[in-house]
């Protein structure tokens, strides 16, 4: 049933919608509706069809209000609030200029907060490009759907590998056989020395890197655009050289590169084979590789150089020579269906290794997507180390971290402050501001400072960027900020920054009725909320959880280093050799003489690898004549017969190699302890006499001694099987036991000396504690991250607590004089701040203490020696933040302290 | 029906001379207003009571509360002096314009 009344009472109300609509007004309105309606019921109308007509006869709502404010206003536009002007965003500026207002009158604050914010993006920022540039390895090519790189499966007596080199012949031949590949290439480095290409171009001398021979198709398989000369025939011809742009600029200047003829040492295979200056004709410049490719290329050789140079690698299925194939599709052509027409290729590999050898090799090959590679390697022999997971996700996690610091002491500060704010928003609410205005201004302040925090961030990223290049090993640059990927994310970020620190002044405190916030009622509401407290805790507990693992990363440091590695480290200098390596191999015995004739070298040794690099090379062991099936690895490095006593390494069964015993060379063996476990040798002294043969070089030899286990791995992993062999074709290092009291003369004399043996070489040397330490450079790497990322991150919590301190010694002025007035001391002041403080401070070392306790026990199980997390760790990063907590909120309770009480207690 | 143009210059005179004839409340007003026009003009109906709420502000007008004989809240609108002389004012403009109409329309001065 209709309610002529309830209908009325709701249109009353409807109107109080219209802010212009006055009480007067709206009562001269109903009114009207009544005597309308009362008129039209007159005329036979119902009250529900008489209500309808009336109200649509007085007419709409707004239209009315608007004319109203009209009357009223001064404004000379006359456009009432509730409709929208013609700039949307009209209040904007007003925002802005308040906020402005509020960094100015607020400086202590304000610097706090734009000073963590920036420190908390920067560390973002340098972790954001990181980031992007791991993930996006690879992924620039147009077509990088359809480039592969062959990965080989084999699987032969002694084991099962991945490996991402593959046959000669293999690229070639799935060209010509399937119609599906498009295109294929092969990327072959240098034998011997692919780190260090020796290249002469008239007077310039240097060692290059990044040098591969590859075939003409590789120009329309990777994106390598040409600045000079043409794709088409660049390298069809015999030594020819495509140079990428910086290394042509290297060698040749301003002059034009094409044409123009560089001397290239390269080494095509194993073996003793003289290896000497070629010449090569520039036939094109192409762009840099780009940073994030696993290919990186400096020099590209032409592959019919390679093949007259080594006519049996179009043939040749099973040489253990380092050659990448890779192969772009078809479009559409399915790559999980292809893979297994492959088959075919893998007999010919089965059948030319029994052929050869006699025994079987079984060979799967596998297409791995070329922007997979990077982040996704799961094979041997990568072309530059992959990235590694667990790192980007550690210093992420740490950016992120640092980030949220900077946003706790913003919220928390904003919260602290709006105490004093309430009275702000209540005036401003009675004067007529709506909600939404209101959250208007406090996120225009908050985007005010994330904006100048920002723009600090950029500066301090240039400062950041330099030592993160020169840790994580990368190049990073603030150009990078430009890319899409970075960009957009960045942005995502400093909205969600400006928003997040924003919200709680924003929507917390608009909420409140303005009668409440103008009695006073609600300043003591919000003093001490829980919100601060959990942030306190909060910002605290992160800290103190990165103090920690700094703590821990380093101890483990300290401690590895510490270690007795079992072999004597100092005072050894490296010589690497990488050119005129037969001159070595031949002579080495009186190359170190003439290095020994120096009075401050007082010894030499030769060996294919020294403590500390990562050499993979192994034989497999077998007591049995032919059969390898049950076979044991052990790890080989290949020595002179001075090596163990240069190294200081001692013998725990049987003898050093002996010059005297002509035999050694080729028959006699030395093992560590843990080779003996890996032999199943009970005893050292049982292992004496032992015979074996290597799968290698199918040689029989015999156990002479055995040493004690050295590091010479570094201590993350148990120290390897490892077997010491005289093998001289492999040597290519010379080490020399040296004094440094005199360092100037000893490098005079040793370049002296190498000038005399290798001339016209590049000398590369080392010292090998400093070459040893970079087994520890992932650690290393994360302690420096850590260390430079917890201290700033304490620094922001600091400044936070410092900012909380000064507002609360502010807020309690009178509180502290009226104290003083009653005879209360400096320190009773002082610990009347600390308290509430200290207390806070405390809890967060209960809640990061686990978390860190788990993180750390996690991080420290990788390693094969480590230290214990131990209670130290926790007592001193507890003590240290409370110390230096309570420092700092003592500077505030001293000053605060040491004010005139008159003066505090007048005031007002 | 009267064009909303139209409408909006007349409000004001025709408001002013109706109140010449007493003092009324917004309903009376319009009512009169329908009468007299024969309902060609017709107003939003709550459009009016901003209209006097401006005059009253101009001063032409005044308003008191009144409690009517069924117990019913009404504003009652009155004219001020300034209220008469305005509207002789309007009247004059209105019978000058209404004259120049007049001949311009008379079939005379109608061109060919």
């Amino acid at each position: 049933m209709f309610d002529l009344e309830e209908a009325i009472k709701k249109w009353r109300r409807s109107l109080r919608k219209n802010e212009a609509l006055e009480d007067g007004y709206r009562e001269e309105l109903e009114s009207h509706l009544r005597d309308k309606i009362d008129h039209l019921k007159a005329q036979g109308f119902s009250d529900e069809k008489a209500f309808a007509e009336a109200v649509k006869k007085i007419g709409d709502r707004d239209l009315i209000g608007e004319e109203y404010f009209k009357a009223d206003t001064k404004k000379l536009t006359g456009r009432p609030p509730w409709k929208k002007g013609l700039l949307p965003t009209a209040l904007i500026p007003n925002y802005f200029k308040t906020a402005f207002r509020k960094i100015k009158r607020q400086k202590i604050f304000s610097f706090i907060n734009i000073v963590g914010l920036a420190v908390g993006l920067a560390c973002c920022a340098v972790i954001i490009l990181y980031v992007v540039n791991e993930l996006t390895y690879d992924t620039f090519y147009k077509d990088k759907d359809r480039i592969f790189r062959v990965n080989a499966y084999q699987v032969n007596e002694v084991g099962e590998f991945y490996m991402a080199t593959t046959p000669g012949p293999l690229g070639p031949m799935l060209k010509d056989t399937f119609p599906q590949v498009e295109e294929a290439t092969r990327v072959v480095p240098p034998y011997e020395n692919p780190d260090s290409v020796l290249v002469v171009q008239k007077d310039k001398r240097f060692f290059e890197t990044h040098v591969f021979f590859v075939d003409n198709a590789a120009f329309r398989i990777f994106y390598m655009p040409f600045l000079k000369g043409s794709p088409e025939h660049a390298l069809t011809r015999p030594h020819t050289v495509v140079l990428a742009e910086s290394t042509a600029k290297k060698y040749f200047g301003d002059e034009d590169p094409i044409g123009g003829i560089l001397q290239i040492e390269v080494d095509y295979d194993i073996g003793i084979e003289r290896v000497e200056l070629q010449d090569y004709e520039v036939t094109g410049v192409i762009e840099d590789a780009p940073m994030n490719t696993h290919f990186k290329y400096d020099m590209l050789l032409s592959m019919p150089t390679f093949l007259a140079n080594r006519q049996d690698f179009d043939t040749e299925w099973v040489n253990p020579h380092t050659k990448y194939t890779y192969i772009k599709l078809q479009p559409d052509t399915d790559p999980s269906s292809f893979k297994e027409k492959m088959v075919l290729a893998s007999q010919e590999v089965t059948r030319q290794f029994e052929e050869r050898f006699g025994s079987s090799l079984k060979v799967n090959f596998d297409l791995q997507p070329i922007g997979r590679i990077h982040m996704s390697s799961y094979v041997r022999r990568e072309m530059e180390a992959p990235g590694n997971w667990y790192y980007v996700t550690i210093y992420s996690m740490v950016a992120f971290l640092i980030l949220l610091i900077g946003c706790m002491n913003f919220v928390n500060l904003s919260a602290a402050l709006s105490a004093t704010r309430t009275r702000e928003v209540g005036l401003r609410k009675v004067i007529g501001a709506q909600r939404k205005q209101l959250i208007g201004q406090f996120l225009g302040e908050s985007s005010l400072i994330t904006f100048v925090a920002f723009i600090l961030s950029l500066v301090l990223m240039n400062v950041l960027l330099c030592p993160f290049n020169r840790m994580a090993g990368t190049e990073l640059s603030i150009a990078g900020l430009t890319r899409p990927l970075v960009f957009v994310p960045l942005i995502a970020l400093l909205v969600l920054v400006a928003l997040g620190s924003g919200a709680y002044p924003a929507f917390i405190l608009t909420a409140f009725r303005p009668a409440d916030v103008l009695q006073g009622r609600l300043a003591q509401k919000l003093r001490g909320t829980g919100v601060q407290k959990v942030l306190v805790v909060g910002q605290f507990a992160i800290s103190v959880f990165l103090v920690i693992c700094t703590m821990t990363v380093f101890k483990q440091l300290n401690f590895m280093r510490g270690q007795a590695l079992g072999f004597d480290i100092n005072q050894k200098l490296i010589l690497r050799v990488k050119s005129n390596l037969d001159h070595l191999r031949l002579d080495y015995e009186a190359i170190k003489r003439d290095f020994v004739s120096n009075p401050y070298v007082t010894g030499a040794t030769v060996s294919s690898s020294v403590p500390g690099d990562h050499d993979e090379s192994g034989y497999y062991m077998t007591t049995r004549e032919e059969d390898f099936s049950d076979t044991m690895r052990l790890k080989v490095n290949t020595v002179d017969y001075d090596f163990i006593p240069e190294y200081g390494i001692k013998m725990i069964a049987g003898r050093s190699f002996e010059k005297e015993n002509r035999s050694d060379i080729n028959e006699a063996f030395v093992i560590n302890r843990a080779g003996l476990i890996e032999l199943g040798i009970p005893t050292p002294e049982e292992a004496i006499g032992k015979r074996y043969q290597a799968h290698y070089h199918r040689m029989w030899k015999t156990i002479v001694g055995v040493t004690e286990n050295f590091h010479y791995r570094g201590m993350q992993e148990a120290v390897e099987p490892l077997l010491l062999d005289i093998e001289t074709s492999l040597m290519d290092n010379i080490t020399l036991s040296v004094s440094t009291e005199n360092m100037n003369v000893l490098m005079r004399g040793v370049r002296a000396t190498w000038e005399e043996h290798f001339p016209g070489v590049p000398i590369v040397y080392s010292f090998l504690d400093e070459n040893f330490d970079r087994v520890y450079r992932y650690e290393s790497q994360m302690g420096r991250m850590l260390g430079i990322t917890t201290t700033l991150g304490l620094i922001i919590a600091c400044l936070g607590l410092f900012g909380l301190a000064y507002f609360v010694a502010n807020f309690k002025r009178k509180e502290i004089g009226i104290r003083k007035v009653l005879g209360a001391s400096h320190w009773d002041i002082v610990s009347l701040l600390s308290k509430r403080f200290a207390g806070l401070v405390l809890v967060s070392v209960f809640v990061a203490g686990p978390l860190a306790w788990y993180a750390m026990t996690r991080w420290l199980q990788a390693f094969a020696y480590r230290v214990d997390l131990g209670w130290f760790v926790f007592a001193a990063a507890a003590v240290g933040a409370l110390v230096i907590a309570m420092a700092t909120v003592s500077i505030q309770g001293m000053k605060a302290a040491s004010l005139d009480p008159a003066n505090s207690i007048r005031n007002e | 029906m009267i064009s909303k143009t139209m409408v909006a210059a007349s409000t004001k005179p025709v408001i002013l001379s109706i109140l010449a004839r007493g003092e009324m409340y917004g309903y009376q007003i319009i009512q009169h207003v329908t009468e007299l026009s024969g309902g060609t003009l017709e107003w939003s109906e709550g459009m009016l009571y901003p209209v006097l709420h401006r005059m009253e502000k101009d001063g032409l007008i005044q308003s008191k509360w009144r409690i009517s004989d069924n117990g019913r809240k009404r504003k009652y609108y009155h004219l001020t002096v300034q209220g008469r002389e305005e509207l002789e004012k309007d009247r004059k403009e209105w019978m000058r314009v209404n004259k120049l109409l007049n001949r311009l329309w008379s079939p005379l001065s109608l061109p060919d």
